[in-house]
């Protein structure tokens, strides 16, 4: 075979590839990560009752949601936070990189269903891999059975109610 | 109305491609040649259309009300013309029959415009099918257009896309004659001259848009940073580097018949590399910031016509068995140096390419999504382009067939660039610069030889030595800008001082906040004053908040120190405090100033004598 | 053709040292690590130049974690860990195509070229 026919037939072996991924590729959430819960979480005092959680406290299954008076996608999703307290579902609330003041008065004004309250620096968030706020967690028995990166939608939650 | 002409034109154009490919030219009795100019300017007519629809805001228009806005600055309104996917496809559309008609004037030979107007039909398609800017829309006086997007509200946003793509499709011409030098195996000196030519002017526009672009992301994205490897970036990197091995490789494809093949696949190849780079942005394959919000199947699309150019390149190279001689060089000599510059040129281009797309490749494959940035390609593509460099200081002086010249000046330049380089190290107490130093020196140090030496009254001799020497510049600027490069952040808080003393000494001041309405945006600007010495330096970084869209832009405000410049902008700005990022950025002038050589240089080439 | 190998391997050695390990240049090694750090919510940027939140959270954690004398590879190591593969823009060493690329297309095409140069 002559030799300067091996870069044209790679470069379409290459495109041929390419076509097949990208009709092939789907935005498929990944949860290869099976992280292990952060102790710090278990460490910080919650900020209403100054107490640290202890597992024996927690239902088998439970939310963490990640938010901040900041950010306007946290306000959007709160009202389902709000929905899937009333129906019993403990949810712990971290305050990601805020500012105390309007913490409270964001939590005073648009109504609290967390059962706890832990305000993060970053640490937390930063072992946890979080990438934005808002940012959900879905545990069951200890391990994170999911995690919706942005604010959550009814489909979303649908199966906790 | 216009939408109707636009779409008209499109329809006009694809008719007569047919008639000019059936040959039925004298049944509706024109000539081939009217035929000819008849496709090119209906090919050309379409984004005149859509520029004029933009410039009387006709809102009957998709695209308009997508990308304009009622009062948008007339400019800017013109520019948005080409700031959507379908608008750049267009473009395309229209700068392939620009350069086809104008080609027509030189060569009119049928063969060669068959092919042009071929791949232009196969755009007309990509548009009409899936791309189509003049899509009809109810006007209403309620509209008033979505706006261009901010980012893209600047002067050399104007400038730099359509530069680029004058530099990408010009690569059609060098293509097509590639192409037609192969089929009719006619391998006649006039016609690589003419491929010369032609690729020059696309060398020209292509180097010309890509510091554009780099100059652009300077003066905009706000951290001092000219170049990323971003992938848009890589993708019109490529076909620079094919077209700078295409242009040296015809250096000996014309004085010596040789390295043929080479040139005229260098010649496929860069067109190849300008429209599989424009389709890898298009699709959804490749994140970055210069991604068009377009679906998938768009891209895909665009695989249609880099698949037939791949099956041209392929059939050609198949065809060319008998007709080559092989070509032997003498170790030393200018015919092997200048294939070495190929050979190391593609690889540059390979493995750029390479780094590229390997995310696809090894989350389809490896499941992981691996990220490649700067540190990949530093050492990839410096390790690849350094010995190129040192080449490039004596290349020129070695004569061809067989080198006569003497050994002892080439010592004696190494020797200096030694000297010199340990000397920097000392100096800066930086291996990487004193390494650039030494990489890059001998260019210039052989520049000063032979200026000193004979002064020639020749354009060509000056376009090269002028190409060579801002290379070596280019590179000394960058590693020491890079390197040198110093960054702080300050904090002015509202009750407290406005004078605070940066860590060199020097002192900062907030002179003054001012808040100012203009037609489609409102600025907040910051006036800053740095005292250096009895020198003062002002800047005035600002946030901008466009409307209708309430886009917050945060502009570059840079000052200069001689060859250095102070970059500032604004990190936050609050009720009680204001936070102020402020980069020293050395030599960066001398690395804009060396490119503005280049870019110079190349035009010299173009304009003597053909 | 000798003379040039033997340059290109000297140099070839010189960069792979230089950009593996040694540090030679700038003195701020913590700029110079967050460079390498991506921003997964910006659009190929490092952390180093983004400002969203996630970059300068980033900034911040890793830097406590170095001045309480963490090493910078273990803190990446502990990145990768959390974040996946792709919050590093240098590939592991697994993927020694990329690594090795560079050198290895330019055996390939010299073998493919060599016929061209005759022997005087």
């Amino acid at each position: 075979m002559r030799k300067s026919l091996i870069l044209p037939v790679l470069g379409l072996a290459i495109l041929t590839i390419c076509v097949f991924f990208s009709l092939l590729s789907n935005n498929e959430e990944d949860n290869k990560k099976n992280i292990d819960l952060p102790l710090m979480m278990f460490d910080t005092p919650g900020f209403y009752d100054m107490k640290t959680l202890n597992q024996k406290m927690l239902d088998d299954v439970y939310i963490i949601n990640f938010f901040a008076s900041w950010c306007k996608p946290c306000l959007a999703e709160h009202p389902l936070l709000m929905e899937l307290q009333s129906k019993g579902m403990q949810i712990i609330g971290v305050n990601f990189r805020d500012d105390e003041d309007n913490f409270v008065e964001w939590i005073n004004e648009h109504g609290n269903p967390f059962f706890h309250i832990i305000r993060d620096d970053g640490s937390i968030a930063y072992e946890m891999g979080l990438i934005g706020v808002p940012e959900t967690f879905f545990i069951e028995k200890s391990k994170i059975q999911k995690k919706v990166q942005g604010p959550l939608f009814y489909e979303d939650i649908e199966k906790y109610l | 109305m216009i939408s109707l002409l636009g779409n008209f034109s499109f329809y006009l154009t694809l008719f007569f491609i047919v008639i000019f490919y059936l040959g039925w030219g004298k049944k509706i009795l024109l000539k081939d040649q009217i035929l000819l100019n008849l496709i090119y300017i209906f090919g050309i007519a379409p984004f005149l259309f859509l520029v004029i629809g933009f410039t009387i805001s006709d809102f009957s228009i998709l695209n308009v009300i997508q990308n304009s806005y009622i009062n948008d600055p007339l400019f800017f309104k013109i520019t948005s013309a080409w700031g959507s996917h379908e608008g750049s496809i267009l473009l395309w559309l229209f700068l392939i029959n620009f350069f086809g008609i104008i080609f027509l004037k030189s060569n009119n030979n049928l063969q060669i415009h068959k092919q042009i107007i071929f791949i232009s039909s196969l755009f007309v398609l990509y548009l009409l099918l899936s791309s189509n800017p003049f899509v009809y829309v109810e006007n209403s006086s309620e509209i008033v257009g979505l706006g261009l997007n901010p980012i893209l509200q600047h002067i050399l946003f104007v400038i730099h896309p359509p530069t680029l793509f004058l530099g990408y499709i010009g690569l059609i011409i060098p293509f097509v004659l590639a192409s037609h030098i192969l089929v009719t195996k006619d391998f006649s000196q006039n016609l690589y001259k003419q491929m010369l030519f032609w690729s020059k002017i696309s060398w020209f526009f292509l180097t010309f848009g890509i510091v554009l672009g780099s100059y652009w992301a300077y003066s905009e994205l706000g951290w001092g940073g000219w170049w990323f490897w971003d992938p848009v970036e890589n993708i019109s990197l490529i076909p620079w580097l094919l077209n700078t091995a295409l242009i040296h490789s015809l250096q000996v494809s014309i004085k010596n018949d040789q390295l043929k093949l080479w040139s005229l696949n260098l010649a496929l190849y860069s067109f190849i590399a300008a429209v599989f780079g424009t389709f890898l942005v298009r699709s959804n394959l490749i994140v970055s910031v210069h991604s068009f919000a377009t679906d998938p199947l768009r891209g895909l699309f665009l695989i249609v016509i880099i698949a037939y150019l791949f099956f041209v390149t392929i059939k050609l190279n198949i065809k060319s068995v008998i007709h080559f001689n092989q070509d032997t060089f003498s170790l030393v000599s200018k015919e092997s140096f200048l294939l070495l510059n190929n050979i190391f040129f593609i690889a540059a281009a390979l493995t750029v390419f390479i780094g590229t797309v390997y995310p696809l490749f090894s989350e389809l494959f490896f499941q992981s999504s691996v990220s490649i940035g700067a540190p990949y390609y530093n050492f990839a593509f410096n390790i690849l382009m350094s010995p190129i460099i040192l080449l490039m200081a004596f290349a020129p002086q070695i004569s061809w067939d067989k080198n006569k010249n003497k050994k002892n000046k080439f010592l004696i330049t190494i020797l200096i660039a030694g000297c010199i380089s340990i000397i920097a190290f000392l100096y800066s107490s930086n291996f990487y610069f004193a390494l650039s130093i030494f990489i890059a020196s001998p260019i210039i140090i052989q520049s000063l030889f032979l200026i000193f030496k004979e002064f020639k009254k020749d354009i060509r001799f000056y376009s090269q030595w002028l190409a060579h020497l801002s290379i070596a510049i280019f590179i000394i600027a960058a590693v020491y800008t890079e390197q040198f490069d110093q960054e702080e952040n300050f904090v002015f808080e509202k009750n407290g001082s406005s004078q605070i003393v940066m860590s060199n000494g020097n002192s900062i001041y907030l002179k003054n906040i001012k808040d100012t309405s203009f037609i489609n945006y409102q600025e907040i600007l910051v006036e800053l004053l740095i005292m250096n010495d009895e020198t003062e330096y002002l800047l005035f970084p600002s946030k901008n908040i466009y409307q209708p869209s309430g886009q917050v832009t945060n502009e570059v405000s840079t000052v200069n120190q001689w060859l250095h410049q102070y970059y500032a902008t604004i990190s936050s700005i609050e009720s009680d405090r204001v936070a102020i990022n402020l980069v020293y950025k050395p030599m960066i002038n001398l690395l804009w100033i060396s490119t503005i050589m280049l870019v110079f240089s190349i035009f010299l080439s173009i304009i003597k004598k053909r | 053709m000798k003379i040039l190998r033997n340059i290109y391997k000297l140099f070839f050695i010189f960069f792979f040292i230089l950009f593996t390990n040694i540090s030679l240049g700038n003195v701020n090694q913590l700029t110079d690590y967050y460079k390498t750090i991506r921003c997964l919510v910006c659009e190929g940027q490092s952390i180093q130049e983004s400002d969203t939140e996630f970059a300068i959270n980033l900034k911040e954690q890793i830097q406590e974690k170095y001045n309480s004398g963490m090493e910078l590879n273990q803190i990446n190591q502990e990145l990768i860990k959390i974040y996946g593969e792709e919050i590093s823009f240098n590939p592991s060493n697994d993927h020694f195509v990329l690594w090795g690329l560079p050198l290895f297309l330019l055996i390939i095409i010299l073998f493919l070229v060599k016929d061209k140069y005759r022997k005087n």
